[in-house]
């Protein structure tokens, strides 16, 4: 008898994670993959390794996303910020300036872009819908006059082989280093936002402003080091895609904004901030990203793939506000 | 008395047939509209718009380059709107552009009939209208515009598929139980239709039946890439992948790479010379892109409205069909890429 209470102690305190039901899909949904994609090929080698090299480039934007989300705003301006990163790294190799350093300022220009969202933002006291809708816009435009929309070819500037390639898009025992930094980023911010007291500041923030600033937490800031975060994240997946596919385009990153955001409600983040954990938002990044690739696997006829997997978002959604009134009865 | 019936008869009767000729042809000499010229006009004066559906992609800042560059030599002025597939928008910059009575605009018909009554108003106005990079299915019976520069979609895509198929011969293989797999950035639009007609009119050609038209999530690379390594590794029938356009193509080496597949295992064609599309020439996971040397869509799109505006002129003329294998590739391309002129 103490034996079953135990049992159901742990479900129901497996349960009374956020990120319970977006683990169970993800498991259900590698598990129906894995038996009924055609010669089981979703759990291909090779499959793996394409989806643990891909996968990182919009997870590791949904990681910060998600946690703005949490602390209650928004950032539309990823898929600008993300391109004009990038151009700003290949601008540096350009004039041999050496990579570690090209990387450190590249960063430090995605921080000040994420900087200039968060200032705005509470500064200004508008939506950071609004200002990050104009700052994608004016990101873009800038991006646009300053490379006139040329793909610059990396191998001029980086031989291949170097030990820095080697660090963000190598290999280690097989496995693509990319999908290594990605779980890296999630629980590092996991540990931020879960046993560190700005993750109280950001889900206070994103739950009631006006309580958590009566608490004393400075919430301008929390929320502009939340749009920092994500700058920082933008640049460095800018950096990534550069060295994979050895060249830059400037219409890297289009559509992450929404992605991101989709990503960030399919692991369970609510768009009116407050709720969400960081394990849901990776869940919920890798579980899109396995959607489109197990339906294609399966012979799906992909000219209406994207039908699934908006109606798999909508479920989501449902499913998350029915589990959290649940929990809040 | 009667003779001067008999006249005011014949003259009524000459008015008569004289309105029901003109109402017949009136369509076809709106189709044929002469463009309006005017010899004395300085060139320095003159403004010049090009008024296009494309996105942000290299493709589109080359059409960008060579617009600029005529520009600078003849020493007028020109423009370039960029409505990023957004036929509403490329509209509303159509008539916003007409309202300011340039010299001439330049258009991608991209619709065979959202374009119809705009061109005709703006030929009214007295502005010169001449297709860029996509024109009519019907070319001048389908729209009024006073000539086209661009490449024939359907024959480039016919190109493209022949050399591919040809190559699959030259192998041995059996192209009854070939698979084509065309991946598009953007599904519906026109190009990508008009190509994969151009494709299926090669794999009539040669026996093939089973073909499918893969959306490819649109214009960002990584997902491109997904959905094609995803679509390779289900379909392991596919025989060959032709990038319906410049991002699907450059993404097919990678691709074919990620799913283990060596050089000629599959083969890969499609559209422009985009970075990756070039390596994959040279490793030969590609056997032929087509070149639009959409440069010349820009830099011949200023000469010609200059031209028409000057003299009258009105030529047609076809930039397409450019077929770049790995043969011709570093003569060709890979001395001009670097000048972003293809």
């Amino acid at each position: 008898m103490p034996l079953i209470n135990l049992k159901m102690s742990y479900i129901h305190k497996f349960f009374s994670y956020r990120a319970a039901n977006t683990l169970i899909v993800f498991v259900g949904l590698i598990l129906f993959f894995a038996f009924f994609t055609p010669r089981h090929v979703f759990v291909n080698p090779r499959n793996i390794t394409s989806l643990s090299k891909l996968m990182p480039d919009l997870g590791i934007v949904a990681l910060g996303v998600g946690m703005l989300m949490i602390c209650g705003e928004f950032d539309l301006s990823v898929s600008s910020v993300l391109p004009l990163c990038a151009f700003i790294f290949i601008s540096l190799l350009k004039v041999n300036i050496n990579p570690s350093f090209a990387l450190c300022i590249t960063l430090g220009s995605g921080a000040l872009l994420g900087l200039l969202n968060g200032i705005i933002t509470v500064k200004g006291r508008i939506p950071s819908f609004i200002t990050t809708l104009g700052t994608m816009m004016f990101w873009r435009g800038i991006l646009y006059v300053g490379s006139h929309m040329w793909p610059i070819g990396l191998r001029a500037y980086l031989p291949p082989g170097s030990v820095f390639e080697h660090i963000f898009v190598g290999k280690i025992g097989g496995i693509p280093v990319q999908v290594i930094w990605f779980i890296a980023f999630a629980v590092i911010l996991g540990i931020i936002l879960h046993f560190h007291k700005f993750g109280n500041w950001v889900y206070a923030t994103g739950d009631n402003k006006l309580a958590a600033r009566a608490m004393g937490i400075n919430t301008d800031r929390t929320k502009t080091i939340c749009f920092i975060i994500v700058g920082v994240l933008c640049a460095f997946v800018g950096i990534l895609q550069i060295l994979r596919m050895e060249t830059f385009g400037c219409t890297q990153g289009i559509g992450f904004e929404l992605k991101a955001i989709a990503a960030s409600v399919v692991g369970g983040t609510f768009l009116m901030g407050g709720i969400g954990s960081m394990m849901g938002i990776f869940l919920g990044a890798i579980t899109i990203q396995i959607l489109e690739n197990g339906l294609i696997l399966m012979r799906v006829p992909v000219f209406g793939i994207s039908a699934f997997i908006g109606l798999a978002i909508v479920l989501f959604v449902i499913l998350n506000t029915y589990i959290e009134r649940r929990r809040t009865r | 008395m009667a003779i001067r019936r008999k006249k005011i008869y014949l003259l009524s009767m000459a008015i008569l047939v004289g309105l029901f000729i003109s109402w017949v042809v009136s369509p076809i000499a709106l189709a044929v509209t002469p463009p309006d010229v005017d010899p004395e006009k300085s060139v320095e004066d003159m403004y010049f718009r090009l008024v296009t559906h494309g996105g942000d992609d290299p493709f589109w800042a080359v059409v960008h380059k060579g617009m600029l560059d005529a520009a600078k030599e003849l020493g007028c002025k020109a423009d370039i709107d960029l409505c990023g597939g957004d036929l509403a928008l490329q509209q509303k910059r159509f008539r916003e552009a007409v309202a300011m009575g340039p010299d001439g605009i330049a258009v991608v018909i991209n619709d065979d009939t959202a374009w119809d009554k705009p061109v005709e108003d703006a030929l009214v106005r007295g502005v010169n209208v001449i297709g860029i990079n996509n024109d009519d299915k019907e070319g001048a019976k389908g729209n009024a515009r006073i000539c086209y520069i661009g490449q024939s979609e359907r024959r480039a895509g016919l190109m493209v598929a022949r050399r591919l198929f040809e190559k699959a011969k030259e192998l041995g293989w059996d192209l009854t139980k070939a698979h084509v797999a065309m991946p598009v950035e953007v599904p519906g639009a026109m190009y990508g239709v008009v190509r994969a007609q151009g494709v299926q009119d090669a794999m009539k050609e040669y026996g093939i039946t089973s073909f499918e038209i893969i959306d490819a999530g649109g214009l960002e690379a990584s997902t491109v890439e997904a959905r094609e390594t995803s679509y390779l590794l289900g379909h392991p029938e596919t025989t060959f992948m032709i990038g319906l356009g410049g991002i699907c193509t450059d993404r097919i080496t990678d691709s074919l790479k990620a799913t283990g597949y060596g050089p000629g295992e599959i083969l890969g064609g499609g559209f422009d010379c985009a970075p990756g599309t070039l390596t994959g020439l040279k490793e030969e996971y590609m056997v032929a892109t087509i070149d639009q040397q959409q440069y010349l869509q820009g830099y011949l799109g200023v000469y010609v409205l200059y031209l028409m505006k000057k003299y009258g002129f009105a030529p047609n003329i076809d930039t397409g069909g450019y077929l770049v294998d790995k043969e011709t590739l570093a003569r060709v391309v890979e001395e001009l890429s670097p000048l972003h002129i293809r």
